[in-house]
């Protein structure tokens, strides 16, 4: 297997239980030079990361997902035990970096002494090694290293000690992998796996007796072990009696047995380090102020996106707002000056002015995570969450979703429960993500008049904006109890969380999410706006060359009969051939479908552009309204108040549309991308053909009822 | 107050505490012992959450919030 020959590009996997602080160990190595992707053939996040090494080439170091054991229970702890146990897989690593939390090394031995006795070359990291002198810890590290017979490291992530012996080390074992081979296996099986193991030993493609073990444990769904290879396994396993819960809980006993006086040998505490986290959660975790704290926070947040955000995003909007006019007057006149201005830089405005608001996000969402906060925050609602058929993890699912529903639908993933997993999957694009902000914020200026109370302090437009939020959760949480009674399972649930010690946030890890979370917006949602932008531009710039000329010559008729100014005629001329334009074509083919919701053709345009994404809505209405003017794309507000039915001479945008518009927006399921992320996390089609169409019919027939009971 | 027969751990009251005799359904434990819950840990129940169904609790050094179903598969002595 390691014949002393480094590969091209050798592989080194980062293992360890959930909270060891892998992550940061992982963002000091790598910097942002970090590539975020999926494992093949599933949905868990796979984080890979280059690391130069002196004399050696490239290093590619890959994060796996915490995992406690090689019995996983969720889906990010069954893929590390696949990879694992693969040598033949293009992941399985040259060298494994074990990350352990110096503090509960009692507890995080279990995994390694299980990848140990899979002979795989390793290097134990001790992280949080800062807390070493200042919570009277000693560890004995010659002598633990000794005793486990593999180089141990002590590290951290906050003043960055150990890294330097670390890359060192790693660089030492990829040398020479056979130097730290095991002498003695830390479990021998049983007598009575002895049975199954002697009898499967030489048909399974398996290192060591361990190795087999675990194929046998796990060969039902192991994908790398062949068809005919599984139903042997599965044959030996009922004739020999292998009961695999019962050789597990005999294995990990007699692990902790084996390595518990090694720990007990080597590391001290000398006081009780935790007492500050148990003060910290008497008010946080307490039954009546845990509550209270939540929501403060929750407020807290949505005042600072909306505080905070506005500035930089006035800022954006001013700069393509220039950059557009800019254009179109040191350009020519023509069809590119046009695309360029009212297809690719009011779509590239469209997309980055999200930014601020996202960014500022996922910086709160990084910090609660890095302080401990969001495990509390799911024991705290559990209990209520169970009761709408969701875990307490869901919580953290239904936060992030107001950020955006893609990352929020990926960390589901901790849930174990596949129902609850898949109610948390359904539900979470209902509550509001920061696409819809921008059309929440136009349409409110329709919908409610400008009132304030208390000298400016409550504004009836802000209470407005925080009903939406509600009703998003609300609407979540109604359907996920729709759901609990119409899909039954009985599968077992669980919570069983830890909840770790409070910890002032790695900043490095926060700046490091923010960035790669904004990135991955900006490029993915970034490319589909931009792609409909241009389509849109194009459909409403072209149409049918007959309804085309008829449309200009009919204009042209009226202007001389009518004395038209010239502006006059020119804006006449614009809106006359948008209806006679393919997009204008597309919104009439369906005004029959959205009159019932006090929608017209160009509303319809906007409606069918934002499936694709909703954020697209706010760029369509620039893009619908700005022809053949040359006003300020971004003033879409004041250019809607102006919009008038043509037969009534009313106002399109009144209350009632208005209502009516953000009721379906709070609603539908307008957004590809988590359709998309659906179907991979659920694995099948059906569960976002569900998704989609239970959300739009709540939308459509909502915003129906709210319509016809305003006008 | 200690019970001197095992008992589960999901009839105490928050405040008591005991030392893990043994569980009671393989599929649990099997869960409960990798996250490093074994027999001849210390158990204390230290609070129930808002909305009842779960329990903060303390095992050895770790905290952890586990069901009352969970809870119950746990005699402490």
């Amino acid at each position: 297997m390691h014949n002393g020959q480094v590969k091209a590009t050798p592989v080194v996997g980062l293992v360890g239980n959930p909270n060891s602080g892998k992550s940061s160990l992982f963002n000091i190595l790598t910097g942002l030079r970090q590539r975020i992707g999926n494992f093949p053939g599933v949905t868990v996040e796979k984080k890979a990361g280059m690391l130069s090494l002196p004399g050696l080439p490239t290093v590619e170091l890959i994060d796996f997902p915490g995992a406690y054991s090689c019995y996983p229970t969720s889906l990010d702890e069954r893929l590390v035990v696949q990879e694992l146990t693969n040598p033949e897989g293009d992941l399985f690593p040259d060298a494994i970096l074990y990350v352990a939390d110096i503090t509960k090394l009692d507890k995080h031995l279990l995994l390694f002494t299980q990848l140990r006795d899979l002979d795989l070359p390793m290097i134990l990291v001790l992280n949080m090694a800062d807390l070493m002198d200042a919570d009277g810890l000693t560890v004995d590290i010659p002598r633990l290293s000794k005793a486990l017979e593999v180089p141990v490291v002590p590290v951290s992530s906050r003043d960055h000690r150990g890294i330097a012996e670390l890359k060192e080390a790693i660089t030492d074992l990829l040398r020479d992998p056979n130097r730290f081979r095991p002498r003695q296996a830390f479990f021998e099986p049983g007598a009575n796996t002895r049975d199954v193991l002697a009898e499967l030993r030489r048909e399974l493609p398996a290192r060591n007796d361990y190795h087999a073990l675990l194929l046998t444990h796990h060969a039902p769904w192991l994908k790398h072990i062949p068809d005919a290879t599984r139903h042997q396994v599965q044959e030996a396993r009922v004739r020999h009696g292998f009961h695999s819960l019962r050789s597990q809980v005999e294995e990990t006993m007699e692990r902790y047995n084996t390595f518990e006086p090694i720990v007990r040998g080597s590391v001290r505490h000398a006081g009780d380090t935790s007492s500050r986290s148990d003060r910290i959660d008497n008010v946080v975790t307490h039954p009546i102020f845990g509550p209270i704290l939540f929501i403060a926070l929750m407020l807290l947040l949505f005042q600072a996106l909306f505080a905070w955000a506005s500035v930089p995003m006035d800022l954006i909007e001013f700069t393509f707002g220039t950059l557009g006019e800019s254009i179109r007057t040191t350009l020519p006149a023509g069809w590119f000056t046009d695309l360029l201005v009212d297809g690719i830089v009011a779509g590239l405005g469209g997309v980055l002015v999200f930014l601020p608001q996202i960014a500022i996000l996922f910086f709160f969402i990084a910090i609660l995570e890095e302080v401990g906060y969001l495990a509390r925050a799911a024991y705290l609602f559990d209990s209520l969450m169970q009761r709408f058929g969701l875990n307490g993890r869901s919580v953290v699912a239904l936060i992030s979703g107001h950020a955006c529903a893609i990352p929020a639908i990926m960390s589901t993933r901790t849930i174990s429960n596949w129902k609850e997993r898949l109610l948390t999957i359904l539900v979470t694009p209902l509550t509001s993500c920061s696409a819809r902000i921008p059309v929440y914020v136009i349409l409110i200026s329709f919908a409610v008049p400008p009132v304030v109370y208390f000298n400016g302090l409550i504004s009836l437009q802000g209470l407005a904006f925080a009903g939406l939020y509600f009703l998003g959760i609300l609407g979540a949480m109604l359907s996920a109890l729709a759901f609990k009674v119409i899909l039954r399972t009985p599968e077992r649930s669980f919570l069983m969380l830890e909840l770790p010690e409070y910890r002032i946030p790695v900043w490095r890890n926060v700046g490091t999410t923010v960035w790669q979370k904004s990135k991955t917006f900006v490029l993915e949602a970034g490319k589909i706006i931009m792609i409909i932008s241009v389509i849109l531009w194009a459909a409403s710039t072209y149409g049918p060359p007959a309804d085309m000329a008829a449309a200009e010559a009919q204009v042209t008729e009226r202007a001389r009969a009518q004395e038209l100014s010239e502006e006059q005629a020119a804006d006449l001329l614009a809106s006359e051939r948008l209806e006679a334009s393919y997009a204008g074509h597309l919104g009439k083919a369906i005004e029959p479908v959205i009159r019932p919701l006090g929608y017209d053709w160009k509303i319809g345009i906007a409606l069918l552009t934002s499936f694709a994404a909703r954020e697209v809505f706010v760029g369509t209405m620039a893009t619908i309204y700005s022809i053949g003017s040359t006003d300020d794309e971004f003033r879409i507000r004041e250019r809607l108040a102006e919009e008038r039915n043509p037969v009534t001479n009313e106002p399109v945008y009144n209350p009632a549309t208005a209502w009516s518009l953000l009721i379906f927006y709070v609603f539908a399921m307008m957004c590809m991308s988590t359709l998309a992320v659906t179907k991979r996390e659920t694995n099948s089609w059906k569960w976002p053909i569900v998704q989609f169409v239970f959300m739009t019919a709540i939308a459509y027939f909502g915003a129906m009822a709210v319509y016809q009971s305003l006008s | 107050m200690p019970f001197h027969v095992p008992a589960a751990a999901s009839l105490f009251e928050a405040g008591q505490s005991g030392t893990i005799d043994r569980f009671t359904n393989e599929y649990l434990a099997g869960k409960l012992l990798d996250i490093g819950v074994r027999p001849g840990s210390r158990l204390r129940v230290v609070r129930k959450s808002p909305f009842g169904g779960s329990w903060y609790v303390k095992i050895d050094r770790q905290c952890l919030a586990l069901r009352k179903k969970e809870l119950a598969c746990i005699m402490v002595k």
